[in-house]
């Protein structure tokens, strides 16, 4: 299991790097550069080339990109020209926001999506099953920015039960420990049904399909034989043999974790590392997008050697 | 080029379903409203912000409006300028400095200070602090943007802990404006931090202000809390508690939650939402002056509009101010010169071109373009007249202009492209001259100085003229008016070059953007104006 673990980490590791180097030759051959970004009539050519040359601009892309690579392998990625601090501390502060809300959003869709499957799978092709089907579809459909202010309009405003936005209220800011946590559920609700509405949809067809499955395996005839319910035969038996392939739709919502939901994030003014990634990318912040890069792509890699760990411990053929 | 922010734009039945939760519960309850009647403390101000507040300290690089805002609550400058720059160069009120006076050559400027302004750590604000102050802003290694602003200042001595000199190179009409620019810094407390790692170090742990605020927190991209400095030296002091800026990104979001009483201050309320603004009963729609005006910039280094004659037609052949109040709501004025209409240095009496298509034509022919081919596209020497119109992707007002241009001047026979772009990489076409036009806007300080629009760019010193516009009489004009004290003969020299460049038509002036403020009717004794919306923050209080 070691060399096998081995050999994956170090195909894994050579995946960020060429994914690192390929994201910083596109920003570098994108036209425009931070100081083209920062606008206003006060600042002169004169300044703009001399933030170039501090910003160290003014070289080749190539030193540049060695120049990076050096700090990086050194444990430093950098300071965010656009945020006015360093890269890892923007990063520290952007992505546990983002993963509370995503980690809820997903949360809220694996028991949203089993919960439904549950309910289709009762009466498979029934009334039931259907208009779940439809709705849960649907939703799935919407684009999560119609999805958000949909949910804005009905849960904030027509019937004012959750703030429309940010992540604390201005007296949370100032508030600490219990109190501010308070203020932040509220808040956290209608984003993280935004993420989890959406996904419930696509949870709950992968698991209504293999459960419809597991019906008909033997093994639920002979529980229903011995006298269990359906209900049971279908939550304690058939359901975990279902869940198997969740495996992979969740290992692979983990880049998701990380990289965040750029739209909900926008729409709900949250302050996480997906819109902080936006204005980088907007602002050409060249530090700041290769040290999201360098995490989202490290969670993509992560996600799927999880999925494959997961699967070699459950299925001891893949091993080879 | 004025920062377009993007925007998510909210479908009208959000818009509409706002309007109940006016009535609801104030978004912070913790922190009671004053009751009494007339000016009195207590109470705070949410204030909406498109971007946050990325750094407090103005002299690291590039300080945008909201930061200049908040800053100026946290930091004094030695005077306050004052809105009357439609009358004359903007006079100044004392702020830190009680008095100044100029010595007899006029190239000697001492202030004197307040003795009873103190940092928040409770040492004294002194005359080391203006000269430190200097030294940073003159330093290459900090790079302060500014920079240039100080060129005629040569030093600043300390002449007792409280009064403090400043020695100019030359006499010229904006002295006192360029010794005020700039906030003053704490010399004993930033002092300490080398130079050279200015542009990358955190000044906000370290903060020292001596503002009529300081800050109470700061949760990046969400919310900057601002509380009243009990140790305040100015008068009045604060009515209020505190002011809170909230980050909301999208414009439209930004007058929904105004109009819902969760935000108490818009500072750029859309044109296309003023109706709905206005007919708010809570909130008022302040219009101010902007500085902010938008043109069509032709590359006057471009094949296609090199000649004069060309530029002219095309400005003659644009319905100017029916685009203008379509896409503006009549709202905007028509953008005639380019000095704004709102200036002292505004020539009244500059010639407005006319929608004229039959002119344009005439001149269009004149220039040797001819209708060719039997889609009557004009044509000179086999080359068709048809090029790209850039503007920022997220533009929305220009996407519509683009439009409107497109159309009337495919009545001339030319064929305009719109092309969208992506606002840094529009930004790096303009600056290397890699276009044919745009459509663009540019904020105008409240300083005179058309140097660096119009003054031809020489190859060894850096120009924002990006339309690569030349004309030697507006260069010879534009060095006299700079060096000219008496406001008066500036004044002629100005109108000229007025003229000047509006004879040359180098750019198609478009508009002069109207400012709207969103400002909630609860806040008494707000004086928004030309020179800031928050020009009078201490005075502001809560009614009921």
């Amino acid at each position: 299991m070691l060399p096998w673990l081995l050999r994956r980490l170090l195909s894994r590791a050579i995946i960020v790097f060429l994914a690192a180097t390929a994201t910083f030759a596109l920003v570098s051959l994108t036209p425009g550069d931070i100081t083209q970004h920062l606008d206003s009539r006060r600042i002169t050519p004169e300044a703009r080339e001399r933030w170039r040359h501090d910003f160290g601009l003014d070289r080749p892309v190539p030193l540049r990109y060695l120049h990076w690579l050096g700090a990086v392998v050194r444990g430093n990625l950098g300071y965010s020209w656009l945020y006015h601090r360093n890269v890892s501390t923007v990063l520290a502060t952007t992505l546990p926001r983002t993963l509370l809300l995503t980690g809820l959003g997903l949360l809220l869709e694996v028991l949203g999506g089993m919960t439904v499957a549950l309910v289709q799978i009762r009466r498979p092709h029934g009334f039931v099953d259907r208009l779940a089907s439809t709705v849960t579809l649907t939703a799935y459909a919407l684009p999560s920015f119609w999805t958000g202010l949909l949910l804005i309009y009905l849960f904030a405003y027509r019937f004012p039960l959750f703030p429309p936005s940010h992540m604390l209220s201005p007296a949370g800011e100032l508030a600490t420990g219990w109190q501010r946590l308070g203020d932040l559920l509220p808040h956290l609700v209608l984003p993280a049904a935004t993420i989890g509405v959406a996904g419930v949809g696509a949870i709950a067809r992968y698991l209504r399909g293999s459960l419809l499955d597991e019906r008909l395996e033997h093994y639920v005839l002979a529980a229903r034989a011995r006298g269990c319910s359906m209900s049971r035969a279908m939550w304690v038996h058939a359901l975990p043999n279902a869940l198997l392939p969740l495996v992979t739709v969740v290992g692979m919502s983990l880049p998701f974790l990380v990289s965040g939901s750029l739209v909900v994030e926008v729409v709900f003014a949250w302050p996480g590392m997906g819109r902080a990634m936006y204005e980088a990318a907007l602002a050409r912040d060249v530090p700041l997008l290769m040290g999201g890069t360098l995490v989202a792509a490290t969670a993509v890699v992560a996600g799927n050697l999880a999925a494959d760990v997961l699967y070699a411990v459950v299925d001891p053929r893949v091993r080879t | 080029m004025g920062k377009v922010r993007r925007s998510v734009a909210l479908p009208a039945w959000v818009a509409l379903a706002v309007l109940p939760w006016g009535c609801g519960k104030p978004a912070v309850e913790e922190v009671t409203q004053p009751t009494a009647y007339g000016p009195h403390p207590g109470g705070f101000v949410i204030v909406a912000i498109p971007a946050d507040v990325a750094t407090l300290n103005e002299y690291q690089r590039g300080a945008d409006a909201t930061e200049s805002t908040v800053i100026d609550m946290l930091f004094p400058t030695l005077m306050q300028e004052q809105p009357d720059y439609h009358l004359h160069p903007p006079s100044f009120a004392p702020r830190l400095a009680s008095s100044w006076e100029f010595a007899q050559d006029n190239r000697t400027l001492t202030f004197s200070l307040r003795r009873n302004a103190f940092w928040s750590d409770g040492v004294p604000v002194t005359a080391e602090d203006v000269r430190f102050t200097f030294e940073i802003q003159k330093d290459p290694a900090v790079g302060w943007e500014g920079f240039e602003i100080k060129d005629f200042i040569s030093s600043v001595d300390v002449v007792d802990p409280f009064t403090v000199r400043f020695h100019f190179t030359r006499v010229y009409p904006y002295q006192l404006m360029d010794a005020n620019d700039g906030h003053i810094l704490p010399a004993h407390a930033w002092g300490k931090v080398p130079r050279n790692t200015w542009g990358e170090t955190d000044f906000e742990p370290q903060l020292v202000t001596s503002g009529p605020f300081r800050l109470a927190s700061h949760t990046p991209q969400q919310t900057l809390i601002l509380e009243r400095d009990p140790a305040y030296w100015g008068r009045p002091r604060p009515y209020l508690d505190r002011v809170i800026f909230r980050v909301i990104p999208d414009v439209t979001s930004q007058v929904n939650q105004l109009l819902a009483g969760q935000v108490h201050v818009v500072e750029m309320v859309p044109p296309r939402l003023a109706e709905r603004v206005r007919s708010s009963r809570e909130v008022e729609l302040v219009e101010v002056p902007s500085r902010t005006w938008g043109f069509v910039a032709w590359n006057n280094r471009h094949p296609l509009f090199t000649d004069r004659r060309v530029r002219r037609a095309l400005t003659l052949g644009i319905d100017r101010k029916s685009a203008v109040d379509t896409v503006y709501f009549g709202l905007a004025r028509l953008a005639v010169g380019p000095v704004l209409s709102s200036m002292w240095a505004f020539n009244r009496n500059l010639p407005v071109l006319p929608y004229d298509p039959e002119q344009a034509r005439a001149l269009l022919r004149e220039a040797g373009w001819e209708p060719a081919g039997r889609d009557g596209t004009l044509a000179k020497n086999g080359v068709p007249f048809a090029f790209d119109l850039l503007f920022p992707a997220t533009n929305t007002i220009r996407q519509d202009l683009a439009v409107i241009i497109q159309s009337d001047l495919a009545k001339l026979g030319i064929r305009v492209h719109p092309v969208p772009s992506e606002y840094t990489s529009l930004a790096a076409r303009l600056d290397a001259g890699d276009y044919a036009a745009c459509i663009s806007a540019w904020e105008e300080a409240t300083k005179v100085d058309l140097a660096s629009a119009w003054a031809t760019p020489s190859p060894d010193q850096g120009s924002n003229n990006f339309v690569r516009y030349s004309n030697p009489e507006v260069d010879r004009l534009i060095a006299a008016a700079r060096t000219e004290s008496d406001a008066t003969r500036a004044k002629v020299i100005l109108d000229r070059i007025q003229e000047l460049i509006v004879e040359d038509q180098p750019v198609t002036f478009l508009y002069e953007a109207p400012r709207l403020v969103g400002v909630s009717r609860s806040i008494l004794g707000a004086d928004i104006n030309a020179a800031s919306v928050f020009f009078n923050i201490e005075e502001w209080y809560w009614s009921q």
